[in-house]
């Protein structure tokens, strides 16, 4: 019975999410796998893939980028169009349809939080994009497979072996299968609210939140804003965020376009009205609503997307939230962790 | 009268055109050689038969070749048997029309002189029917692969029709006359047609040999440098298994454009018959030469580039890819207990039980908890996201806190000024104050 509680108290926007995941792991991935067979792929590889054809390997030229953009056209076409989304609506992709993000998320909230790890409060930007420049440099000029730390090949392989055919089996078999089910169980299943993988090492996410960021300026985007003046500071948007996209700064929620993936979550919770997933608004700053015998009552809310609150100064001189050099450092950091994890199986 | 004249005179004419054969046999060889059953036993004690099936020769590769172009020192009848040895590497009938040289086959010869298989051709062996090489001998002479076979592949039939019936105004507006066009046009088209074989019969032709596992076990390699003969390496023993199971194999099994064959990798150069040893350093499978193999056109180009050391790296013929071979069932092969599965499986169950045991301790006492933190990370997460103040200090904060209020009651002016009804009142703070106390904490 509590179960049955539990999921009718679940927002109706979030029951949606659900379901549009489910959905699309029942059209995606096996055994179904009803839209890869419209190209006669049984998984996201191949044709399909959308994580491969953006690889820099030193010294290659526009032809040879054009061979790997041929050998993978709907992967491409599906990715143009998930960044096209994602300019007008937000990360709708990641939060509402991507499969592979999707059902990790969806088994980690069935697991009880005491057995989470909380990877939302680590510096998610410097990581994700650290590792996004080892995958697409460093990964191919070593010499690794850039399919050997995939999470789009993990999962419909994993769900190939629970209905036990052989090709899904002999991956987890093998050690390059065993790292990505780690992967998959520690940044995934056992994950905080199950984004970490997206959040760190997916190249599609850090891709798209790029053009998440740059959109969030553009009057026609769609994007979860705040309304600072209605903000009380409870933090519950902050605590429920998947993503770890809402900070508290000065006790008001502030939200990083950087990492948002637009999943209205924290609108379902907010009492205060506080958030809201909308286009920037059209009245000037600071508005009235209406002024009634020169008195003017409630503003209406200014939804603001980007927050920019500068938090290091050095000698007078403002400096960036995140700097190249942090970015830098993850970028070798990572450089060394991912070299000693595929050596060990190399 | 003249009709019926006309028709009979058609008649002849096709009957003429009917019974010639493709080439008429000048020597007469065929006079001997037609009959059935003229079989002998030779030094070897092998049962041979000497008869040649007329049409089936006709239509063969060497079909319009009279015998004795190639048998060379049979002169006379009766003759002898061991002059009916013949030399691929000899000069052939056909001659280039521009330049008048005799076409050969000594320019493969020359390749595969230097390959490994180089000690299967020597004269004699190479052109005869002999069977007993099968048994015997290690390297292939030509005729393990190359059988008399038909001279347009099947898979090329259609394509070499088509280039035909354009040959006389595409390449006979140069090529003019009659050596051109008749003898010669037909070799060259072939040539233009493309390669006899498609990558699975390629494949198949290595694989006849190589795939015969307890036959490569009894072969013997010889150093590059040395010359010294050695037993053959694990690694060489399953080459064609491990070939299998890689992706280059796979894409060739699945007739695919994109997999590599032998030959591809092996001898990607000239007549394709240069297959060395990779220890070799001009073999095209040195380590050296890697880049340039892998970068053939079509295939992984920017291995040649520099910063792509890395790319030659994988084995292509590695044994732990063998691990693969039971693919019917899997989970019931002995061989996986000794796996890297099971080996790794160990954390993973110990993982699960701390798991299993950790969730009913929780369920039997804890689950009444309102409050779950993350069991790493969290306090981390209430004070970088949140804001609130550090686990420590947040402690701090409300030992503090507690003293407060005990200082305000012990305070002596007041006990002295009001004695009843303030202690009372300060009495009601202290009730007041520690659950909000707890309250603070807890939150």
């Amino acid at each position: 019975m509590r179960v049955i509680q539990n999921l009718k108290a679940i927002p109706k926007v979030q029951k949606f999410r659900y379901g549009m995941i489910l959905l699309a792991s029942l059209s995606l991935l096996g055994p179904l796998a009803f839209l890869p067979q419209l190209v006669g792929n049984d998984d996201l590889c191949g044709q399909l893939c959308m994580r491969r054809f953006y690889l820099y390997f030193p010294g290659m030229t526009w032809d040879d980028f054009f061979v790997h953009v041929n050998s993978a056209t709907i992967g491409v076409m599906a990715f143009a169009i998930i960044l096209i989304t994602t300019l007008f609506f937000g990360r709708i992709w990641c939060g509402y349809l991507c499969p592979v993000g999707g059902l990790a998320e969806l088994s980690s909230r069935m697991l009880n939080d005491r057995w989470k790890i909380e990877f939302r409060s680590l510096p998610q930007i410097q990581i994700r994009y650290g590792y996004f420049g080892f995958y697409l440099v460093a990964m191919p000029a070593l010499g690794i497979s850039a399919c050997s730390l995939c999470n789009f090949i993990t999962i419909p392989r994993l769900i190939e072996a629970m209905s036990g055919e052989y090709r899904g089996m002999i991956y987890l078999v093998s050690s390059v299968g065993l790292v990505n089910l780690a992967l998959l169980l520690l940044l995934g299943v056992f994950a905080s609210k199950g984004r970490a993988y997206c959040q760190f090492l997916c190249p599609i996410g850090a891709a798209d939140s790029i053009v998440n960021r740059i959109g969030a300026r553009l009057p026609f985007a769609h994007r979860i804003r705040v309304a600072k003046e209605r903000c009380t500071g409870c933090n519950i948007c902050a605590r429920n965020c998947m993503c770890g996209a809402i900070k508290m700064v000065d006790k008001i929620a502030v939200v990083d376009q950087m990492s948002c993936m637009s999943c209205h979550e924290c609108v379902d919770v907010c009492d205060w009205n506080a958030l809201a997933w909308t286009a920037p608004p059209k009245h000037k700053h600071n508005s009235p609503k209406r002024i009634k015998k020169n008195t003017e009552i409630f503003p209406l809310p200014d939804w603001q997307a980007i927050h920019i609150h500068p938090v290091k100064e050095e000698a007078g001189r403002v400096l960036p939230q995140i700097s190249g050099v942090s970015i830098f450092n993850a970028m070798v950091l990572l450089t060394v962790i991912s070299v000693i994890i595929v050596g060990s199986f190399l | 009268m003249v009709r019926s004249f006309l028709l009979l005179f058609l008649l002849l004419l096709n009957y003429s055109a009917e019974a010639n054969p493709r080439y008429s046999d000048p020597d007469g060889c065929l006079s001997c050689h037609a009959y059935e059953g003229l079989n002998f036993i030779d030094e070897n004690g092998v049962f041979r038969s000497a008869t040649i099936d007329g049409d089936h020769y006709a239509s063969s590769l060497h079909g319009s070749v009279p015998c004795k172009d190639c048998h060379r020192k049979v002169i006379d009848y009766p003759h002898k048997v061991e002059n009916t040895e013949v030399d691929c590497g000899a000069s052939c009938h056909i001659e280039e029309p521009s330049e008048g040289v005799k076409y050969s086959h000594d320019v493969i010869h020359e390749e595969m002189d230097k390959s490994v298989h180089a000690d299967g051709w020597y004269k004699g062996l190479t052109g005869g029917n002999r069977l007993e090489e099968l048994e015997t001998e290690q390297d292939p002479s030509c005729r393990r692969c190359h059988s008399n076979t038909a001279y347009i592949a099947e898979m090329q039939l259609e394509k070499f029709k088509e280039a035909f019936d354009h040959a006389e105004t595409e390449c006979g507006n140069c090529h003019q006359g009659k050596a051109w066009m008749g003898q010669f046009g037909g070799h060259i088209l072939r040539r233009f047609v493309g390669r006899r074989w498609n990558n699975i019969e390629n494949n198949q032709l290595c694989i006849q040999c190589h795939g015969d596992i307890d036959a490569m076990r009894d072969v013997k390699q010889e150093d590059v440098k040395t010359l010294e003969k050695h037993p053959p390496s694990e690694r060489f023993i399953q080459s064609s298994e491990s070939y299998t199971k890689t992706l280059h194999g796979r894409l060739i099994d699945a007739n695919s454009d994109f997999g590599a064959s032998c030959i591809d990798c092996h001898a990607p150069d000239g007549w394709k018959h240069e297959i060395r040893a990779y220890t070799d350093e001009k073999s095209a499978s040195h380590p050296d030469n890697l880049a340039e193999s892998c970068g053939q056109s079509n295939c992984h180009a920017y291995s040649k580039k520099p910063g792509n050391e890395g790319f030659t790296m994988t084995d292509m013929h590695s044994l732990s890819l063998l691990g693969l071979s039971s693919m019917e069932k899997p989970l019931t092969d002995t061989d996986l207990w000794q796996s890297n599965w099971f080996r790794s499986a160990w954390p993973l169950m110990i993982a699960g039980i701390v798991f299993a045991i950790g969730s009913l301790i929780w369920w039997f006492f804890y689950r009444t908890d309102k409050k779950i933190i993350a069991i790493l990370g969290g306090d981390r997460f209430e004070r970088v996201m949140i804001g609130r103040k550090p686990k420590k200090a947040r402690a701090k904060a409300a030992a503090r806190k507690s003293r407060v209020p005990k200082a305000a009651v012990t305070a002596p002016e007041i006990a002295a000024t009001t004695p009843a009804t303030i202690n009372q009142d300060a009495a009601t703070t202290e009730v007041e104050k520690t659950p909000k106390k707890s309250d603070d904490s807890e939150a």
